[in-house]
């Protein structure tokens, strides 16, 4: 009996327990709303606009070598010094005990240079006194001359002794500064000179100079970069691969595309009054399959010669040699279709292949380059048949069940369509990489060529609207997704075949995109 | 109310003289239009299935009220005199008691706002929904005081101590929703406020109760005696309430990606409040307590008459509340039985049957009544307990 009545309690208890209130509800949220189009990529050396129609007008810069990277000086530090060989006493004021030049020799592997112009860079000064009295130091870089002025320093050093010579330290902007590096008789290269001469304090004492006493200067030139340059530029082999990755074409999975005939230029650009051999070793391009593809011309392989620049500064030419790959001489269009995201070209670039042939003439210029440049012009046509973008996105739709959250959902998509490409979409809702609901669109984004030309703005457009249903299911395993791949796959099908046909691009075109949610709610105040 | 309820017992013991213990408790909810089985599962919990939002729906005129009271008050009369002194007023009063807790709760809303909770926005895309004229107001708070009581003319006066659990008063003056069918863009224009003071906000007031009896002394002449009775007529300052205010307008068809991939889900929300003109101010701020004003026609046990009339009316003091007044026939069955019949209108529903019960014992009175037999859009108990020990 007891048992009885602490039963009928607790299930008393039980029956007073309160089940949350509730109720559903139905919601139609905008979520995006936005319109596609290319034109932020006109005029950008990407895509043109030419007779209603919208070009492919690319042109980029694989390697761009200047001055500076073909002509370098090291940091370099040179000393003067003087020591007597004996002791010279009573030393009168305003004595001149000094005034010799020596030469410096650069080391510049087999760079020759006998002339440069400083862009940027600094020399740093710094001038030691040993004796009892102050000295004026001139230190003067006969071959640095800067509107016809000989680089001339002057300091007066304060008195010092043997173990604590006194210091004078100064740093010195050398932008603008030219160098002549061709030694004391004009004939020499790479000569860097420098004068010292010393003078007792023409208001001390009478001193005495000893043995022992080290007199001496040390110039430091760092960070020098040139925007002129004379000599022999050597013949150091420049050699390497550049790599890159063209945007999107990593995100197609499947699918293929043809285009239209096209052509493909390699610019090679030489700034340099020197001779060059270039050579393009390799140019190479893997899709996202692993498929790997070779462009094969007779260009591609042996070395090939330009001439030297010609004229000076501003009136400086470049000699440019273009290799030109088009159906006729490569397989350009299998090279493009393959669809490579990532492209690799292997090259060798040879100043002066036959050595100092000019003499020690080589000349270089602010405005002088060594450029590798690809450049592809054609009309933005393509023939898509089952490409596929497959992209994945972070996912985080966290909702406890015991709160409001919802219960069903319908992503609904109005499109309208200036593009002639149709698109099937598919979501694969994933957690940690494993796919765990897949939802296909009720119908086809449908591609510009179904539809009928807008007077408005003289555009073929086509309105579409796609609705993609979030079963049940999905909806209540929404707080355990964590990614979500969206697979967008293109075709330009013919209206009357059924068939892949190439299709041109509309100036202008545009994809305008409303994307909403249809949510029923379950409501938990 | 521990101590309190000690106390009465020690004094239980101790008094000789007459003493009374008032016992009285309340509960009722009601609308216009909503159905009772919306009120209920948020009471009692559950599902609100669509069924019964579909026809609460159809019920609901432009505007409607739903409205929820509860409460309860403890009151004892106790045998000390106000003063000894029998030449002097004091000598006719005595001491009295009181402690009590009352919960308020009205709404008035408009048709298309009921819609819109109830249903979501979708099944209204294309209409221009008018969520203008809505008032909350909601109050819970407690009491203790003291006063004098009369036991000739049963009419009372007690002061109160008030403490304010919580407070909400909210409007909005003018609102409007739409929701264009083809880019559910959604368009809300709304200008409101609200104040809002919890229970940290130390809210704390002072209120009176008069219980006031005239008309006839002896219902042997035939004639009608009255009860005014004025329940929590007051005030109570919070020293720390929140104030919130909307004005403004607000299109939003969506974002950009560009907007989608720059801007995160709190500053959406923050442009959106900026749109609607959004301000929060922290301040003190005094509030009027939900008085209740009543003037009835009494029971009267000693009356000759085996059937008559009874009437009253009711108001309490808040914008969400309608004057309630009812009236019917009361049957004397036995000397100890008491019973009537009538209809009420008005407080927060519309026409609806009333019934009330009293009975009379040795020394005690009780009485039960329901201003809802029908359980029309809600339900209503009264009861009172009336002891003299």
């Amino acid at each position: 009996m007891r048992w009885l009545s602490i039963l009928i309690i607790l299930l008393g208890l039980f029956s007073c327990k309160k089940d949350p209130t509730r109720w559903q509800t139905d919601w139609l949220v905008p979520v995006l709303n936005d319109t596609l189009s290319l034109a932020h990529l006109y005029n950008d050396s990407t895509l043109s606009i030419s007779n209603n129609q919208i070009d492919i007008n690319l042109s980029r810069t694989l390697l761009d070598l200047s001055l500076s990277d073909i002509v370098k000086i090291p940091d370099t530090a040179i000393t003067q010094q003087y020591q007597s060989n004996f002791t010279v006493n009573n030393v009168t004021p305003g004595f001149v005990f000094v005034n010799s030049v020596k030469v410096h020799e650069l080391e510049l592997g087999d760079i020759q240079l006998k002339k440069v112009r400083v862009q940027s860079g600094q020399i740093q000064l710094k001038v030691y006194n040993p004796l009892n009295t102050a000295v004026l130091y001139q230190i003067e870089l006969p071959g640095v001359s800067q509107n016809g002025q000989v680089f001339i320093q002057n300091y007066t050093v304060p008195p010092g002794t043997v173990q604590n010579p006194s210091v004078a330290t100064e740093n010195i902007n050398l932008s603008g500064y030219d160098i002549d590096l061709s030694g004391l008789q004009g004939l020499e290269y790479n000569q860097l000179q420098s004068k010292l001469t010393l003078k007792t304090d023409p208001n001390g004492q009478a001193v005495s100079i000893y043995n022992n006493q080290v007199f001496k200067f040390e110039a430091s030139f760092q960070n020098l970069r040139f925007d002129y340059a004379k000599g022999y530029f050597g013949s150091a082999l420049i050699a390497g691969q550049e790599q890159f990755t063209l945007p999107y074409l990593d995100k197609i999975t499947s699918g293929s595309i043809s285009l239209p005939d096209l052509s493909l230029d390699l610019q090679i650009e030489n700034g340099f009054k020197m001779a060059l051999r270039a050579q393009i070793e390799a140019l190479s391009a893997t899709n996202t399959q692993g498929q790997a593809i070779s462009l094969t011309a007779p260009s591609i392989g042996p070395s090939m010669y330009l001439a030297p620049a010609v004229g000076t500064w501003n009136t400086l030419q470049p000699s440019t040699l273009n290799l030109h790959f088009d159906q006729n001489n490569s397989n350009i269009k299998s090279y493009l279709e393959n669809l490579g995201a990532f492209q690799q070209v292997s090259y060798q670039l040879q100043p002066n292949p036959w050595g100092n042939t000019a003499a020690g003439h080589d000349e270089a210029f602010a405005h002088s380059h060594l450029r590798l440049k690809i450049a592809a012009q054609m009309p933005m046509a393509l023939s898509a048949d089952g490409l596929t973008l497959q992209d994945t996105f972070a996912l985080n739709l966290k909702q406890d069940l015991s709160k409001t959250h919802v219960t069903g959902a319908t992503v609904v998509l109005n499109a309208t369509n200036a593009f002639p490409l149709a698109c099937d979409l598919v979501l694969y809702f994933m957690k940690d990489g494993q796919i765990l609901h897949t939802v296909i669109a009720d119908a086809q984004l449908a591609s510009a060529v179904m539809g009928q030309i807008d007077p408005a703005d003289g555009l073929l457009k086509k309105k579409s609207k796609i609705q993609i249903v979030l079963p049940p299911a999905l909806v209540a395993d929404l707080q355990d997704l964590n990614e979500v791949a969206v697979a967008a796959t293109f075709a330009t099908t013919d209206p009357n075949t059924g068939l892949a046909i190439q299709q041109h691009i509309q100036a202008n075109a545009f994809l305008a995109l409303q994307l909403q949610l249809q949510l029923q709610t379950q409501i938990r105040p | 109310m521990r101590y309190f309820l000690l106390l009465l017992v020690v004094s239980l013991q101790s008094a000789y003289a007459q003493q009374t213990i008032l016992l009285d408790t309340y509960g009722a909810y009601n609308s216009t239009g909503v159905r009772r089985q919306v009120t209920d599962a948020f009471l009692y919990g559950g599902l609100i299935d669509s069924s019964q939002i579909n026809r609460s729906l159809a019920n609901l005129q432009q505007r409607n009220t739903f409205g929820l009271q509860m409460g309860f008050n403890a009151q004892w009369q106790t045998p000390w005199s106000v003063s000894k002194d029998s030449r002097k007023w004091g000598s006719s009063y005595r001491w009295v008691l009181g402690a009590g807790i009352h919960q308020y709760a009205g709404l008035q809303f408009s048709k298309d706002l009921f819609g819109l909770v109830f249903r979501g926005g979708l099944p209204y895309a294309g209409d221009t929904l008018d969520l203008s004229n809505l008032r909350a107001e909601a109050t819970i708070f407690s009491k203790i005081g003291f006063g004098i009581y009369n036991p000739d003319t049963k009419s009372s006066f007690l002061l109160h101590m008030v403490s304010v659990q919580q407070h909400l008063g909210a409007s909005i003056q003018k609102g409007t929703w739409f929701q264009d069918p083809s880019t559910a863009q959604i368009d809300l224009a709304l200008k409101g406020q609200a104040n809002l003071a919890g229970s940290a906000a130390n809210t704390y007031g002072v209120a009176i109760d008069i219980d006031y009896h005239f008309g006839a002394s002896d219902s042997a002449d035939n004639q009608q005696q009255f009860q005014l009775l004025v329940q929590n007529l007051g005030v109570a300052r919070s020293a720390k309430s929140t104030n919130y205010s909307l004005d403004g307008t607000l299109a939003y068809a969506g974002y950009s990606l560009a907007e989608w991939q720059q801007t995160s889900l709190d500053e959406l929300t923050s442009s959106f409040l900026d749109s609607l003109g959004y301000q929060k101010s922290v301040g003190p701020s005094w509030m009027l307590l939900p008085a209740q004003i009543r003037l009835s026609k009494t029971l009267d046990w000693d009356s000759p008459q085996r059937l008559e009339a009874y009437y009253g009316a009711q108001f309490i003091l808040r914008q969400t509340y309608t004057p309630l007044i009812y009236a019917g026939a009361q049957l004397k069955v036995k000397k100890a039985w008491h019973t009537g019949l009538g209809m009420a209108y008005g407080g927060f529903g519309g026409l609806r049957m009333q019934a009330y019960s009293a009975f009379r014992f040795k020394r005690s009175e009780l009485l039960l009544r329901s201003d809802n037999i029908a359980l029309q859009n809600g339900a209503s108990l009264y009861l009172q307990f009336r002891c003299d020990l």
